[in-house]
């Protein structure tokens, strides 16, 4: 079939798709999209994390045929160009990055938590983090990571 | 101006991982690629009768399937390759999940579908999968890599007899996996008779080397690439078969193959760490002096290799004891072949580091104090220095910051509502390997340089602290300085396992960063444009890009202005063979127990290290991290289950294997002696595998005293504390 | 995975003809097990109706109950107001199951229907009778810790793995379909099938028979409930043994008691043997201890599992004490 959806804000077509291939290998062998990572098929690690129509999935366990006419919004539409979403830019800064495998989906994960609770407590973010798993750092440093990007937004806001 | 080598730099990496930028082996993108899938045995042991595979044939978009009768023949590498055969190339199955088949199709999910369609008939014959499945069968291995597989000293048996108190115990550990976050995946794409690897390696050397030898072609007709790497830990060191196969596959077909291996295929095709179980006899004199440390080990072996991957080398380097006896014995079974694993000194140590805790009860003696009183820097091997001086210090920072003086050492002393409270320790330590590398640096005629050494970032920072080596050797700011690393073409260094990448890797790029800065003086210096014409070489510093001279420094030319004038760019080399060493620290561990339910969370930890010159304070504070993570999870959780009769893991995904979740995880506060290590040229000692090593002892510590049980068999879940 | 043809459904009657038209078709909801299920080829469709586009996501109020549509996403229900108030047994378990990801996605109709994670069972390489009759159960004499002591037979022992189940049998709730024969309305206590000689029967829809919703009676039992999941490790685990408790109290006098497992049976287990022990009696530790020991009466321990009796009594215990207020 063909997939009409939009990733990204932009309009992409996929074709000769078969509707029972999951959203990640569309978005990662067809739209050249590879961000999003492959690491358990199973939905058991959350490195695959993408918004669908605005709530964070696991792209390996949607079927590409539910994705017709959807919003599919990915780590690779997060920063605006140079300009790092405020959750990027403090997991680099916070160290909350290590071999990088889980980042992606750590991120989309971390940014949908903001969004929701813009202050989370520590048992908030360690609850709504849950679902992704990482075996390099030992989780304290994405919570910091995610405790400044907290901070930030507040002061962001309060500047605006 | 401060060094940068040390400073908490954030990693260098970190905007393309965050971004989705960062390409891993399975992001390639190869124009006509075609993806491969494993069809894998379904038994342990035997050999396969039939293999019918007309109905995969048949599924659309498949263009080939290979099996042990089509497949094209290839070497069996030596070792290092660790699996004594290689796949697909007769009948005899040797382990579960051993590949049986091999299918490429047009798309992945058309690849699997005709893998599933398969017939395979087998004679089946009988399989071991556990050491209690071959009682007596255990047998002492030849020496391998790392030497005899017994190691005697003085006389043990007297040790023993004379000791004012001894312990003797059994303690025992399970089959785990590395499961990195990237499974292992390769691209394989032929150019004539040039191959291009995009591979999720540790060894882009040692991959060219073995693929070379399995297809019998010359090693400069391979390019491997391994830009990012997620993760290893041991499983991505060595070369495995489905790299082999699918580098032939694709030579057969003449078309780029994509190989990613699922999750489950990761329990049979990338090693694991062995069964393990060691009875540990220490005794002790009245003031706590070690009188014998006795360590009988038996771990499994797969039926094709026989070297011995948990190794007990820490029985004999961390304390000092007259009389020392290990023995490390392996049982072959059915199994796939076991590999080294974040930390392979684990183990051992494990056993050790209890059983002295259990020692400590005894003497009446603050465990602390024990291990003071016992601690050596002599290899009593060849009575040379290790590099363990430094672990009084260790257990002095972290002990006092965890505040292990207010302990009271009465088991269930500690109460707060539900739960008990429990304080452990343990000593930690991991030696590091020696590797060669040589690294290459040029200075553009821009002023910025670019280095380029052919070892991996597998995660622990070697973009970032390499980025600081050089620039700090050449007195360039760091965002002057790019580092190139996983690409065969450029200078070669050893794999990135054994913690060797730091130590070894780092010599070689200080040293070329030195010759190219050298030479860009001697540039200056011979050139009547420069204001520092006619100095000395010797007179002249370099620092945030320019050169001045020491005893004036408003003469001063830049990197860029030598350069340029010199008209082309500058470059040099560097080699080093580091020196291998030992790295040692101590971890204090809290827990809280819920006697009436069996739960344990680890709560806090704290942890000290010696590993010489802290090369950047951020990216090594994240391997004390990662690794009491990885303690916790060898404590409490991770396990992989065999079935005794059918030979099959249970368990080969992310929620039957349990590895830590956030909220799993303690807070944690890391130390560093951070002093030089006088070996090497910029002061580093490797570091990376240390902490864990100890972290499954304090916690199994921490719980005896929290509780009064003493679990020594782990992971320890809640049915053991009830 | 196997090939299949994608169908998506515009109204129930539609979804309902599109399976029952085909005996290898089955509905997909949120997909979360049946995709897993499918990879492992644990499970095989020549046809697979997507029922998405159904309107039954809404949480209303009834007479005397709360409705539940089939597609409300499990995250959704979790959080929703009338079921933290009215049903927190239900809330609690929802919000520890699986991971937010995984709770954006998954149904409750969906949920319900989660087959077990038995290794053997998902493995194609073991043998296993709910997969295929009569090749044998490996559990049995094998890696069996996650196993069931109840409801087992000597074909199965596969622990159910839903928690939502077991909350919603502890509040009584009705499963509504929508089937080829019309609606149904279907007490939870008999939707699931304990294994018996039949493991690969694990409810009573028939086939194209759609889930559309639950109704959840609201009482006050069920407005004082409790769940609690014990696991191994701290988030992201299906249970080890859980306890889903409503309790009613009248002074100290037990009015209404509602008990149900999980983790331990073969399908969500409800204890009525446990709740007489306690109905009518003043709550004490000396009570609350033999409604365990009711609770566990003719449990089946194998080599691995025999802990889960002992866990599942004090687990039982803890929640009743802290529900009771028990010192």
């Amino acid at each position: 079939m063909r997939v009409n959806v939009t990733i990204n804000g932009d309009q992409r077509q996929a074709d000769d798709v078969w509707e029972g291939e999951s959203l990640l290998y569309m978005l990662r062998e067809r739209l050249g999209l590879p961000g999003s990572k492959n690491a358990c098929e199973q939905g058991e690690c959350g490195s695959c994390t993408v918004y669908l129509d605005d709530v964070p999935v696991c792209a390996c366990l949607v079927a590409a045929g539910q994705c017709q006419g959807r919003e599919v919004r990915t780590v690779e539409g997060l920063a605006a160009g140079d300009d790092l979403d405020p959750v990027q830019r403090s997991f680099v800064e916070a160290g909350a990055v290590q071999c990088g495998f889980c980042t992606p989906g750590l991120v989309v994960a971390a940014h949908d938590l903001l969004r929701r609770v813009p202050e989370p407590s520590d048992p908030e973010i360690r609850e709504a983090l849950a679902g992704n798993l990482c075996r390099c750092t030992g989780y304290e440093k994405i919570l910091d990571a995610v405790r400044l990007a907290a901070t930030r937004q507040a002061s962001g806001a309060e500047a605006r | 101006m401060s060094p940068l080598i040390g400073r908490a730099v954030p990693r260098v990496d970190g905007h393309a991982k965050v971004t989705g930028g960062a390409r891993y082996a399975a992001d390639t993108h190869v124009p006509g690629v075609t993806y491969g899938t494993l069809a894998t045995s379904t038994i342990a042991r035997g050999t396969i009768t039939t293999i019918d595979t007309t109905l995969a044939q048949a599924v659309p978009g498949v263009i080939a399937v290979f099996t042990h009768l089509t497949m094209p023949r290839l070497v069996t590498p030596p070792s290092p390759y660790p699996k004594g055969f290689v796949p697909l190339q007769d009948a005899t199955i040797h382990h579960n999940g051993q590949p049986v088949a091999y299918v490429v199709a047009q798309t992945l999910e058309q690849a699997q579908e005709a893998a599933a369609l398969i017939d395979v008939r087998y004679h089946a014959e009988p399989a071991k999968v556990a050491i209690d499945d071959a009682p007596g069968e255990e047998f002492l291995p030849p020496p391998g890599p790392e030497g005899p597989q017994e190691f005697v000293h003085g006389d043990p048996a007297a040790g023993l007899a004379n000791a004012h108190k001894k312990v003797d115990a059994t303690y025992s550990s399970p089959v785990h996996h590395h499961n990195p976050i990237e499974t292992s995946a390769t691209v394989a794409v032929w150019d004539g008779d040039q191959l291009t690897l995009h591979e999720s390696t540790q060894s882009i050397s040692l991959t060219q080397q073995i693929v070379a030898q399995a297809l019998s072609v010359p090693q400069n007709t391979i390019r491997v690439l391994t830009p990012f790497l997620g993760g290893g830990f041991g499983s991505k060191a060595p070369v495995w078969p489905h790299t082999l196969l699918t580098a032939a596959v694709a030579r057969q077909l003449r078309k780029p193959v994509k190989l990613v291996l699922t999750r489950a295929q990761m329990y049979t095709s990338s090693g694991h760490r062995a069964e393990f179980r060691q009875q540990v006899t220490v005794g002790a004199a009245k003031d706590g002096t070690l009188t014998a440390i006795v360590n009988i080990s038996n771990q499994q072996l797969s039926r094709t290799e026989q070297r011995v991957f948990n190794t007990s080398e820490s029985s004999w380097m961390v304390y000092g004891c007259p009389n020392i006896h290990a023995k490390q014995l392996g049982v072959r079974l059915d199994l796939p072949t076991p590999h080294f694993m974040r930390s392979p000194e684990g183990p051992a140590l494990v056993g050790l580091e209890m059983a002295l805790d259990e020692l400590s009860y005894e003497l009446g003696m603050d465990p602390v104090a024990l291990r003071l009183k016992n601690y050596t820097d002599l290899n009593p091997e060849n009575g040379q220095k290790i590099g363990n001086q430094n672990l009084p210090e260790c257990l002095k920072l972290a002990g006092d910051a965890f505040g292990w003086s207010r302990r009271n050492p009465t088991p269930r002393s500690m109460r707060d509502g539900n739960e008990l409270i429990g304080w452990g320790m343990a000593t930690e330590a991991h030696s590091y390997h020696a590797r060669a590398s040589s690294a290459w640096v040029q200075i553009d005629t821009d002023g910025h340089a670019l280095a380029r050494c052919g070892t991996q970032d597998i995660g622990t920072g070697t973009y970032t602290v390499m980025t600081q080596v050089t620039a700090e050797a050449l007195g360039m700011p760091m965002n002057s300085v790019r580092f190139e690393l996983g690409d065969t073409n450029f200078p070669a260094a050893g794999f990135s396992a054994a913690s060797v990448t730091v130590s070894s890797v780092s010599g070689s790029v200080d040293k070329a960063a030195r010759a190219a800065r050298d030479a860009v003086i001697a540039l200056a210096v011979a050139d009547p444009h420069s204001p520092l014409h006619g100095a000395a070489p010797d007179r002249i510093v370099t620092e945030h890009g320019f050169l001045f001279l020491t005893d004036d420094r408003t003469r001063r030319d830049s990197y860029q202005g030598v350069v340029s004038r010199h008209g082309k760019p500058v470059e040099a080399t560097g080699s080093f063979l580091n020196v291998p060493g030992y790295t040692t620290g101590a971890s204090f561990i809290e827990v809280r127990v819920d006697p009436w339910l069996g739960r344990v969370r680890v709560t806090r930890a704290v942890a000290a290290y010696d590993i010489g010159r802290v090369m950047n304070h951020r990216t090594a504070r994240s391997q004390v991290l990662g690794g009491m993570i990885w303690g916790v999870g060898y404590a409490l959780t991770e396990h992989t289950m065999i079935d005794r009769h059918t030979a099959r893991i249970v368990n080969p995904n992310l929620s039957g294997y349990l590895v830590p979740v956030n909220a799993d995880a303690p807070k944690i506060e890391a130390f560093f002696v951070d002093k030089p290590d006088p070996t090497s040229p910029v002061g580093a000692k490797g570091f990376g595998e240390a902490p864990i090593t100890g972290v499954p002892a304090a916690i199994s510590n921490a719980i005896y005293h929290a509780t009064g049980r003493r679990i020594r068999d782990l992971p320890i879940t809640q049915d053991k504390l009830l | 995975m196997k090939n299949f043809e994608y169908a998506r459904a515009n109204n129930p009657a539609d979804a309902v003809r599109l399976v029952g038209d085909r005996p290898g078709a089955t509905f997909i909801a949120g997909g979360t097990d049946l995709l897993n299920l499918m990879k492992d080829g644990a499970q095989t469709h020549d046809r697979i109706v997507d029922v998405n586009g159904l309107a039954l996501t809404d949480i209303s109020h009834g007479n005397g109950f709360l409705r539940v549509g089939a597609l409300a996403r499990m995250a959704d229900v979790g959080a929703h107001r009338a079921v933290r108030e009215k049903f927190p047994v239900v809330s609690q378990a929802l919000l520890a199951s699986a991971s937010p990801q995984v709770r954006n996605m998954a149904s409750i109709g969906g949920n319900l229907l989660q087959r077990t994670r038995c290794g053997y069972f998902r493995d194609t390489g073991s043998a296993c009778n709910k997969r295929i009759p009569g090749s044998g159960c490996p559990a049995i004499d094998g890696e069996n810790r996650g196993h069931a002591v109840l409801g087992v037979s000597d074909h199965c022992i596969a622990a159910h793995p839903s928690d939502l189940a077991v909350s919603l049998i502890a509040v009584d709730a009705v499963v509504l379909t929508n089937g080829p024969h019309g609606e149904r309305r279907i007490p939870f206590g008999d939707f699931h099938l304990a294994p018996g000689d039949t493991p690969e029967r694990e409810n009573v829809l028939t086939h194209g028979e759609l889930i559309v919703g639950l109704e959840l009676p609201l009482t006050p039992a069920a407005a004082k409930s409790q769940y609690l999941k014990l696991r191994d490790r701290a988030t992201f685990e299906f249970a080890v043994v859980s306890v889903a408790a409503a309790l009613d109290l009248r002074g100290r006098t037990v009015n209404d008691v509602r008990l149900a497992f999980g983790g331990i049976a073969t399908k969500p287990w409800r204890s009525t043997d446990a709740e007489a022990v306690l109905r009518g009696r003043a709550l004490d530790t000396a009570t609350i201890d033999a409604a365990g020991r009711a609770a566990v009466h003719g449990a089946i321990p194998r080599a691995h599992n025999a802990f889960k009796i002992d866990l599942v009594q004090r687990a039982l215990s803890r929640v009743l004490h802290e529900l009771g207020g028990v010192r």
